[in-house]
């Protein structure tokens, strides 16, 4: 990883290492967190516990990776929680018209693939800004997903379809290790492959990008495509949790993705940031999130408590970066 | 040529405007009764706020994702002062004040700490729906009568409501600030270059400030005459809708979404344009789910268009 982070064009030797003391504070407040919900709730550390935990934000986890490449290229995308109702709805579709399972895999795939094209397009190629474009996508999704389930849900009973989702090897649900998989996946092609290095060089800088050869503006339509397609994947796995296809899932998906990429330490300007730090923010703002479900917090104080979480974590950020710079 | 570009850019929306309503009043000869008319011209009066407001912010090169949602706590706040008094006069002033400081706070953050505004809006999002959620519980609304509320909601003036005219008063009040002072020039200025801007002079953190004073107290009002048209406040108005609309209006009103440009006469056409869209469904039965597609689809070709002016943009310029 020491290798491919050299060869990742516009960062600085300190930038890691800042990176990296950021990721030791996020695990103390992960064993901080967890021990506080611990004392709070004696069925915290049971391993069923850790399974539901890990399970509800297997999603969480599949769409901030998704969003970690968008921000690392210096864009958002706030279309994905809408997308993946559409491809969810799509893939039930697709599955109750022919009874194939893989049939509705793909359909879902390709579906939020869709999206994040039409996203892609406008943003890589045309350079409109994203916070706009996937605005309206997030709009649009939504509502095609409403269209497609007539604004109500579908039961669904395929075994195969709802494995990924739903089933657990004794108390490890199937989903940990295919997130875990996901993970080294997309690691490989951020830190392994040419796109990577792309998606840092478009981040970092954009016209220089662009007079280096690299494309950027080809990069930008395909990390849309695949925050789309694990927008995707991510519909299929709720799916397989509830059972069912439903019009308002995923709803704020993309804010709760935002706020657990930021806390990970990618940065909001692009070009900086690992998928590690993701995890760790993901992991954090999951078991903070989840405590919070768990103790019935009312949900207008959590939307609360969301907002100024991601607003601390951005304010913090900045103070400690200009004292820096100072 | 940017005058005449200028015109052109309205006389294309204010064309698409007249056909739409040309091919509904086809379909259903009820869309151009007076009923209906008037009908429109009060349902878009809080659109017409969040579109004004954002207006400035967009040109400025900014976004306030917090509008929408804003105006549903203000229009709580207002319940609750309503509630408590009897009356509307402290209500009014409690919004006031409430709005101008959320907008202040937003264009601190903005301007002196350099956030991108999309975050520092979506989080104002979250935290003003959460706030509205715990002012006023879960499923419980507060309901507003009285003079003041059928006065601003239903009342009319030479066949006009008095809410509408009200947005056309500050609607014109917004054209003279925005092309006949400084302020509105050194928006557009900011819009275009910060750089420049500071290098001309201008206080640049000063003015992004004032947009988001300006989107703030818009959507204040915006609270206002939502919750008089409805009679009731709750917590689960939709505040998103609301957003989407108004900047849907000012896109397709050819406001440059990368800042620097726009006119005030395109936004209020494309608020009309929006006003009829949303009419229009309603009237001609289309089922409510498709709603939001037909949103999210004219935002999207709004923003095609916005790039092809754009594209024009970039030739003018060499």
């Amino acid at each position: 990883m020491t290798m491919s982070t050299a060869a990742a064009p516009a960062r600085p030797r300190r930038a890691m290492d800042s990176l990296t003391q950021r990721y030791l504070v996020l695990v103390g407040l992960i064993v901080i967190a967890s021990v506080g919900f611990g004392i709070a709730n004696e069925n915290f550390y049971s391993l069923a516990n850790i399974g539901i935990l890990l399970r509800s934000i297997a999603v969480l986890f599949l769409v901030s990776m998704g969003m970690t490449f968008i921000m690392l290229t210096g864009g958002i995308d706030l279309s994905v929680g809408s997308n993946v109702a559409f491809a969810g709805g799509v893939g039930v579709i697709a599955l109750t018209a022919t009874d194939s399972a893989a049939l509705g895999f793909v359909a879902a795939i390709l579906a939020g693939m869709a999206i994040g094209a039409i996203n892609g397009v406008f943003i890589g190629r045309l350079r409109l800004s994203a916070f706009m474009v996937t605005l309206a996508t997030f709009a649009l999704a939504r509502g095609l997903a409403l269209v497609i389930y007539d604004a109500d849900s579908i039961n669904v009973s395929n075994a195969a379809f709802l494995w990924l989702g739903g089933q657990s090897w004794g108390s490890l649900p199937v989903v940990i290790p295919f997130v875990a998989l996901v993970f080294v996946a997309l690691s490989v092609l951020l830190y392994r492959a040419p796109f990577g290095r792309d998606v840092y060089a478009a981040g970092s800088n954009f016209n220089t990008a662009f007079v280096l050869g690299r494309m950027p503006q080809r990069t930008l339509v395909w990390v849309y495509v695949l925050s789309g397609a694990l927008a995707g994947l991510s519909a299929i796995i709720t799916v397989g949790r509830v059972s069912s296809g439903q019009p308002w899932t995923g709803l704020y998906l993309e804010f709760d993705a935002i706020t657990a990429v930021i806390l990970g330490g990618t940065s909001l300007f692009g070009g900086r940031g690992r998928l590690l730090g993701t995890i760790l923010g993901v992991l954090l703002y999951g078991i903070i999130i989840n405590g919070l479900v768990l103790t019935g917090t009312n949900p207008y104080l959590q939307s609360l408590i969301k907002g100024l979480i991601l607003l601390g974590v951005v304010l913090l950020d900045t103070l400690v970066q200009r004292r820096k710079a100072q | 040529m940017p005058d005449l570009s200028r015109v052109m850019r309205e006389r294309n929306i204010i064309f698409v405007t007249l056909a739409l309503c040309l091919v509904f009043y086809l379909i259903s000869p009820r869309f151009l009764s007076l009923d209906n008319m008037s009908a429109i011209s009060r349902q878009i009066v809080p659109i017409g706020l969040i579109a004004l407001g954002q207006f400035f912010v967009v040109v400025s090169g900014n976004i306030d994702l917090s509008m929408g949602m804003g105006s549903v706590l203000f229009a709580i706040v207002l319940g609750v002062f309503f509630g408590l008094t009897g009356g509307v006069a402290l209500g009014i002033v409690a919004v006031i004040v409430c709005s101008l400081a959320l907008g202040f706070f937003n264009g601190v953050l903005v301007a002196k700490l350099g956030l991108p505004a999309f975050i520092v809006t979506l989080s104002m999002l979250f935290s003003a729906q959460g706030l509205s959620g715990l002012i006023i519980p879960r499923g419980q609304q507060i309901f507003l009568m009285g003079d003041f509320f059928r006065f601003i909601g239903a009342e009319t003036f030479l066949g006009l409501y008095w809410s509408f005219l009200f947005l056309l008063a500050l609607f014109a009040l917004a054209w003279v600030v925005y092309n006949h002072t400084s302020w509105g020039a050194a928006v557009i200025a900011v819009g275009n270059s910060e750089e420049n801007a500071r290098l001309a002079g201008v206080n640049v953190d000063r003015v992004k400030i004032g947009v988001f004073m300006v989107s703030g107290l818009c959507s204040g009002f915006a609270g206002i005459m939502l919750s008089s048209r409805m009679g009731f406040v709750q917590p689960g108005l939709d505040g998103n809708g609301l957003l989407l609309d108004g900047i849907a209006a000012i896109i397709i009103g050819g406001t440059l979404i990368l800042g620097g440009r726009g006119t005030i006469g395109g936004a209020f056409w494309g608020l009309l344009f929006i006003g009829i869209i949303n009419n229009a469904l309603n009237l001609l039965n289309v089922e409510d789910v498709w709603h939001q597609v037909f949103k999210g689809a004219v935002i999207l070709a709004a923003l095609g268009a916005n790039w092809l002016l754009w594209q024009s943009r970039q030739v003018e310029a060499h």
